[in-house]
């Protein structure tokens, strides 16, 4: 256990402050009569009344004693607190719907409010501080995610929160939501399954000839530095010209606009972290062990198969985590070229002035570069060897 | 002086382009054959492109000195607990999508300049941020050991010693954070923002490729040019501090 665990802890006090004084100034939730009027607010004290108020007042204040207080095994006492707090969360938003709701409209609904994001926020920075004071392994810490998450699942689940506005656009959508995870999905892991291959082959062109490199890297950096909306822009013309002149193409689904500028926007985009992260890993494998390899009579390739590229792999991978963040990113941007995914619903809810379909659109996009983050970088992790 | 070349000269390929753009229609009836306007005329280029530069440079501006004295903070005994905390916050928040923050500004703060400058300092002071705390904690502690043997105040230490040290790798984040924020700024035009995305996102909806293509040609432009001149500071930075150890 570290040695901070007997001190006070400033950081956990700071952060329960900002919350409470966030929930207490900012709206924590909001009754509109239907979906695109603006609602009216409620803070803290109107929308969950005394029991709520006080509920998480006190969860607050007793947090700051527990930071402050050197007690025994407080920083576990305090974890399992801020889990359970974090997921049972969404139950303020429930008492909220059934005080405030009117009962005679079919089209009312709630929306959730910035002091509830903000509480969610400052709950989940004390939570991450607490565990990094536990020095939690990444298995404790994975299995407080998944806790959190699966409470937010069942509340959501759940009868009383049908009227919160943003399971209302979810309902209303729930094919299109699910068609637009499976383009998201595969457009972002097919972009970096091909610029994986293609990052391969090109770093091992300039592992091979020293000369390639500077061209080769200054060209990926080239695309890099282009921002996407730009290069989703220039890709239309050219693709278009290619599609009117080939019709084969046209029946193919490659057009100015749709799947396939984006997918190559992508690829583009993919290639300077693959490309560096490759070439760099392939040259830092150290020579006496490539040289002890050649020793024990491996043929060049098996140095290469059963040396070179095992210790290659934790630095490869990490290329792999970066691009598939970026193209999790760049496909919602590919939604304004006709690409569909998540972003069609971010730029359709702008469109309408519909905040809540923005953030249907804007969440999953979050959540997945998040879970793409966690598990790849699990298993980059479990690569290294010890 | 002739490091500064290509930046001028890309500079002033912006600028030119921005000016003649209106002039070049017949260009333009190459890929739009239809009825419909050749130039985007709702504002002008060059409108477009001060207000771009100006969105980005605001918020570099801000998104620096927050992540810099934020860096600092946290790497001086008085706020070291909070290094843990903050260095995480840096690399999870890197892992948001910049769009999903520009997306997730509106409900917060409704449309216009106000949410995307908002979003832009948020999202790009991260890369400024891990870098002013790589570049601060890389330093030898042997250096700053004998900067303060030589009987030199934390804030001489700090100023004199430290921030030029780290001033390379907080340069290179700060021309990370001013690249995506080129990007996300053209997209602000999607909540109401006055960006050279504009002509790219009215083009997308009227499908009219010629206004996509003039948006998109001034963006990849000011992206490239930009970045030139971020090469031209490094090197200068770099030439600037052999000659000194030179001298020395």
């Amino acid at each position: 256990m570290s040695s901070s665990t007997g001190l006070p802890n400033r950081v956990i006090p700071v952060l329960a402050l900002a919350a409470f004084v966030s929930v207490w100034l900012l709206n924590l939730g909001v009754v509109q009569p239907n979906r695109i009027v603006a609602g009216t607010g409620y803070g803290l004290f109107g929308a969950t009344g005394w029991l709520g108020a006080g509920i998480v007042s006190s969860l607050l204040c007793v947090v700051v004693v527990l930071a402050a207080k050197p007690i025994r095994n407080r920083f576990w006492v305090l974890a399992l607190l801020l889990t359970a707090a974090l997921m049972s969360l969404p139950l303020l938003l429930e008492v909220f719907a059934l005080r405030k709701l009117p009962a005679d409209s079919a089209y009312a609904r709630i929306g959730i409010g910035a002091g509830f994001w903000c509480l969610a926020f400052f709950l989940a920075l004390m939570l991450l501080e607490t565990l990094s004071q536990l020095k939690a392994s990444r298995r404790l810490q994975l299995s407080v995610v998944l806790l959190v998450a699966a409470g937010w699942w069942l509340c959501a689940a759940r009868e009383g929160l049908s009227s919160l506005s943003l399971i209302r656009e979810y309902a209303n959508r729930a094919d299109q939501f699910s068609q637009a995870l499976t383009v998201h999905l595969s457009l972002s892991i097919g972009a970096v399954a091909i610029s994986a291959v293609l990052a391969f082959g090109l770093a091992l062109a300039m592992v091979r000839r020293e000369r390639l490199r500077r061209p080769l890297l200054g060209l990926v950096s080239f695309m890099q530095t282009i921002p996407s909306l730009a290069l989703f822009g220039l890709l239309i013309a050219p693709l278009g010209a290619l599609s009117a002149a080939f019709p084969a193409l046209q029946a193919l689904g490659i057009r100015g606009i749709g799947w396939a500028p984006a997918l190559l926007a992508l690829i583009a985009y993919s290639l300077l972290p693959m490309v560096r992260n490759t070439y760099v890993a392939l040259m830092e494998v150290p020579e006496p062990v490539v040289d002890a390899g050649r020793g024990m009579g491996m043929s060049e390739r098996q140095v290469f198969l059963q040396v070179k590229l095992p210790l290659a792999l934790p630095v490869i991978m990490e290329g792999v985590r970066i691009t598939t963040i970026q193209a999790i990113g760049l496909t919602a941007v590919a939604a304004l070229i006709g690409a569909g995914g998540f972003g069609t619903f971010i730029f359709q809810g702008l469109g309408q002035a519909a905040m809540d379909l923005v953030l249907l659109g804007a969440l999953p996009t979050v959540f997945l570069a998040l879970a793409a983050d966690a598990i790849l970088s699990a298993l980059k992790f479990q690569e290294t060897p010890s | 002086m002739r490091l500064w070349l290509t930046p001028v000269i890309w500079i002033a390929f912006l600028c030119a382009l921005a000016a003649l753009l209106p002039t070049m229609a017949p260009l333009f009836s190459w890929v739009e054959s239809g009825t419909g306007n050749l130039i985007y005329t709702r504002d002008s280029f060059y409108t477009l492109l001060q207000s771009h530069i100006w969105l980005v440079l605001a918020s570099a501006t801000m998104g620096t000195l927050v992540a810099v004295s934020a860096g600092i903070f946290v790497t001086r005994p008085a706020g070291r607990d909070f290094m843990p905390l903050v260095s995480q916050m840096a690399s999870i928040g890197q892992t948001v999508p910049p769009v999903a923050v520009l997306a997730l500004a509106v409900p917060a703060m409704g449309f216009g300049e106000k949410p995307t400058l908002f979003a832009l300092v948020l999202y790009g002071l991260l890369p400024i941020l891990r870098n002013t705390l790589a570049g601060l904690g890389g330093i030898n502690p042997a250096v700053l050991d004998s900067a303060k043997g030589m009987g030199m105040s934390s804030v001489q230490v700090l100023f004199k010693v430290e921030l030029p040290l780290a001033g390379r790798v907080i340069l290179a984040g700060i021309r990370t954070s001013v690249t995506i924020n080129i990007a996300t700024a053209a997209i602000g035009s999607t909540i109401g923002a006055r960006t050279l995305g504009d002509p790219v996102i009215a083009g997308l909806v009227n499908g009219n490729t010629a206004y996509v293509l003039q948006g998109a040609i001034l963006i990849g432009l000011l992206a490239l040019a930009t970045d030139s001149v971020f090469e031209a500071i490094e090197r200068t930075w770099a030439s600037a501090f052999s000659a000194r150890t030179h001298k020395a």
